[in-house]
């Protein structure tokens, strides 16, 4: 299962704060995921905002990295400092 | 020691704690930052974090902050979650041997939280609820600490 977490602004985007889930079939990277969640949740691309950074496993990466099904992912807008 | 913490804090009680337990310092510097009344416009401020990623940002600032200048002690608190008017938000306190790299570092930091910190800040009042981002000014002061 993979853990979603939507943070900041992503998270009233989203309706939701996290969620888990299988892997979507067929969907097997960061690139893959985000646009099926863009379509599942209506996020009107959303998570395609070059500003948005995305962590796997609390690491940031780049959206051609693959996942196997049971990594934390989490989606970061822009921080707002303290 | 460092703490991102859901509930309110008392910094007053949390120096006076730092300060006895670096007794020996010669110089203790602290900065407390509070939710602005912003002339009335401000209701709530909320701010989240991602747990365990927040922590490690600040970690690796304090790291840094303690190759830069010769550090006794440092702590750092921060809430999240909603604040009302006055709240505390942040208390960063420094313990050294002099006054210089107490100052110094105590800035550093402020200006690590202020704009690359893993936090989002979440603003009530008059005009409605918005997502709150660093000022360019915020960005500026980071910048000075690049060539240091």
């Amino acid at each position: 299962m993979i853990k979603i977490l939507y943070f900041g602004r992503l998270r009233e985007n989203a309706g939701r704060r996290e969620e888990t889930l299988a892997l979507p079939q067929g969907i097997a990277s960061v690139s893959t995921l985000k646009n099926w969640l863009n379509t599942e949740h209506e996020l009107d691309g959303a998570l395609d905002d070059p500003s948005v950074k995305t962590m796997v496993n609390q690491a940031l990466v780049h959206d051609d990295v693959t996942l196997d099904g049971d990594e934390e992912i989490g989606f970061l807008p822009p921080v707002g400092g303290g | 020691m460092i703490r991102v913490l859901g509930t309110s804090f008392n910094p007053t009680a949390a120096l006076d704690e730092f300060t006895k337990y670096n007794c020996d310092a010669g110089a203790i510097t602290s900065f407390l930052g509070q939710v602005r009344n912003e002339y009335g416009s401000v209701q709530e401020l909320y701010l989240e974090s991602y747990p365990g990623v927040t922590e490690d940002g600040i970690l690796d600032a304090v790291a840094n902050a303690k190759v830069h200048w010769k550090l006794t002690d440092v702590m750092v608190i921060h809430r999240i979650g909603a604040m009302g008017v006055g709240e505390p938000i942040v208390l960063v306190a420094i313990a050294a041997k002099h006054r210089r790299a107490a100052f110094e570092a105590c800035d550093y930091l402020m200006d690590y939280l202020k704009t690359e910190a893993v936090f989002w800040k979440r603003q009530t009042g008059a005009n409605g609820t918005e997502w709150i981002e660093p000022r360019a000014e915020d960005y500026k002061d980071n910048k000075r600490w690049s060539t240091s």
